[in-house]
């Protein structure tokens, strides 16, 4: 894994992926649907396979001793981390906002446990829906990305929503840590899980349609 | 006989081209071109090799082993390369090179350096820098470094310059006297004539002819016949026809006897392309 990482970085890394990972930083803003600011990883993820396309990185990646499994698990674990790298430094920006006391998110959901389970679900939904496009044909990435955007910002509008119709998420989830904190970390909690569990069956299906496809 | 490469019936149907059958052998230390005219089935038969596309039947075996069953065993001891290097435009080649060779267990560094300095390339130049003709050689370093057994090239000559597609077929020549066996497409057919020892002819998906490049020229004849003496039983024994300037030159098997009046043609590689290929009827 740590050479198929290391080819992953040294070739299909993009510098806006950089700064896909950096806009973690807009859960600083005052009044703003989180949610969207994890998106940038998703767009981080599509910009690297359609860089990836253009730079023939399959057919070079064919060449090597490689098999098509660990072509799909090197762009699984360069895609994870960015993701989590881009959720951890939201975990930093979101202290330090805690630490400054901010006032209260009137746009959407605090910066708080919960949310960051919520994004690792949407997260790995997107990823979910991308790679089981992607890993159909290679060669279309941009199909996969608008499937995969569509389903992110549905499911953003249904959570942000859920905080403002129903009075327990609005009263005791959509509030400042650690308030309540045990309903919170049992959202985190799934959120962890899901994304693990998600992303393996994910990453399982597409070695599946990635060894089945004619490059 | 061991063979390098053994390719048994390898077949691939796509809706509008079959891939069929195909059958080879390659002996250690060989050069062999693999020709064919665009279109042919040299690329995919090379990428069906290689699982770059999944083949409907055949088998594949190289250095003794079937390839599906020690695909990366066998992929760390060969080097392929796919239309020279046309990946990664914007990055140097010592990036590329430096994600390539932790792959290989048999990576060479001191080798990989001597290659850049006898190909004079700058490895901090990206490869969009690079020259067709550089292109090719810094894709030949990358497999020799890993000390390649069997290098398969996909028209490593096409579009380079006389004097560019010349210093390839060199390194060709030079690496099959230390023993490397080299299989690559063309469609120059003079480049077979210059390096190859043996030649695998393919058209329209089927391979017509594997055997010693000499043996090859050797087995056709070429007669040119004008208007008046070409009769259409002539041509029905033929195995292919051109127009000619002043009639027609057919292309037969060298034991044919022809009495009618004619003129001996140069029976060289290119002429007996021209002539199996020739689609339009007399």
């Amino acid at each position: 894994m740590k050479k198929l990482l290391k080819k992953e970085l040294l070739l299909s890394f993009h510098p806006t992926a950089a700064i896909f990972v950096a806009m973690a930083a807009m859960v600083l803003i005052p009044n703003y649907p989180y949610y969207v600011s994890f998106f940038y990883a998703g767009l981080a993820v599509f910009f690297t396979c359609i860089t990836g396309r253009e730079n023939n990185d399959v057919f070079f990646s064919m060449m090597l001793p490689i098999s098509k499994k660990d072509i799909v698990k090197a762009r699984y674990g360069y895609v994870l981390l960015i993701e989590l790298t881009q959720i951890l430094l939201a975990v930093g920006f979101a202290l330090i906002k805690s630490v400054l006391q901010f006032p209260a998110n009137s746009a959407g959901i605090e910066a708080n446990m919960a949310m960051f389970g919520v994004a690792l679900f949407m997260l790995s939904i997107f990823n979910l829906i991308f790679f089981a496009i992607y890993y159909r044909n290679v060669k279309k990435p941009g199909v996969a990305a608008i499937f995969a955007s569509v389903a992110y910002f549905l499911l953003l509008g249904i959570f942000e929503m859920l905080v403002f119709i129903i009075p327990f998420a609005r009263d005791k989830i959509d509030t400042f840590d650690p308030l309540f904190w045990e309903y919170k970390l049992i959202i985190l909690a799934v959120g962890v899980v899901s994304f693990i569990v998600i992303n393996i069956l994910s990453y399982l299906s597409s070695v599946k349609n990635f060894s089945k496809q004619d490059i | 006989m061991e063979y390098i490469l053994e390719v048994e019936n390898l077949t691939k149907r796509y809706e509008s081209f079959v891939l069929n059958k195909v059958s080879f052998y390659l002996e250690n230390g060989k050069i062999t071109g693999f020709i064919g005219r665009n279109g042919a089935g040299k690329t995919t038969t090379f990428k069906s090799l290689f699982n770059f596309v999944h083949p409907d039947d055949g088998e594949v075996k190289v250095f003794g082993k079937s390839f599906k069953d020690n695909e990366l065993e066998i992929k760390g001891r060969l080097g392929f390369v796919l239309g020279s290097a046309s990946y990664y435009p914007n990055k140097k080649i010592k990036t590329i090179t430096e994600a390539a060779k932790t792959f290989y267990s048999k990576w060479d560094e001191q080798i990989y350096r001597s290659y850049l300095s006898r190909f004079a390339l700058d490895e901090n130049k990206t490869v969009a820098k690079l020259s067709s003709g550089m292109k090719v050689k810094y894709a030949l370093s990358l497999a020799l470094s890993h000390h390649a057994e069997l290098l398969i090239l996909d028209e490593p000559t096409s579009g380079l310059d006389p004097v560019s597609r010349d210093e390839i077929l060199q390194i060709f020549l030079d690496l099959a006297e230390q023993g490397i066996t080299i299989l690559f497409s063309t469609h120059i057919t003079s480049d077979l004539d210059y390096c190859a020892d043996n030649i695998i002819y393919i058209k329209e998906g089927e391979i017509i002819a594997a055997n010693k490049l000499a043996d090859f020229i050797n087995q056709y004849q070429i007669l040119e016949f004008t208007k008046e003496n070409l009769s259409k039983d002539l041509i029905s024994k033929s195995i292919g026809h051109r127009r000619t300037k002043t009639g027609t030159s057919l292309l037969f098997n060298k034991g044919m006897v022809v009495e009618h009046p004619h003129k001996k043609v140069k029976t060289d590689l290119d002429a007996i392309m021209v002539h199996l290929e020739q689609e339009h009827s007399l």
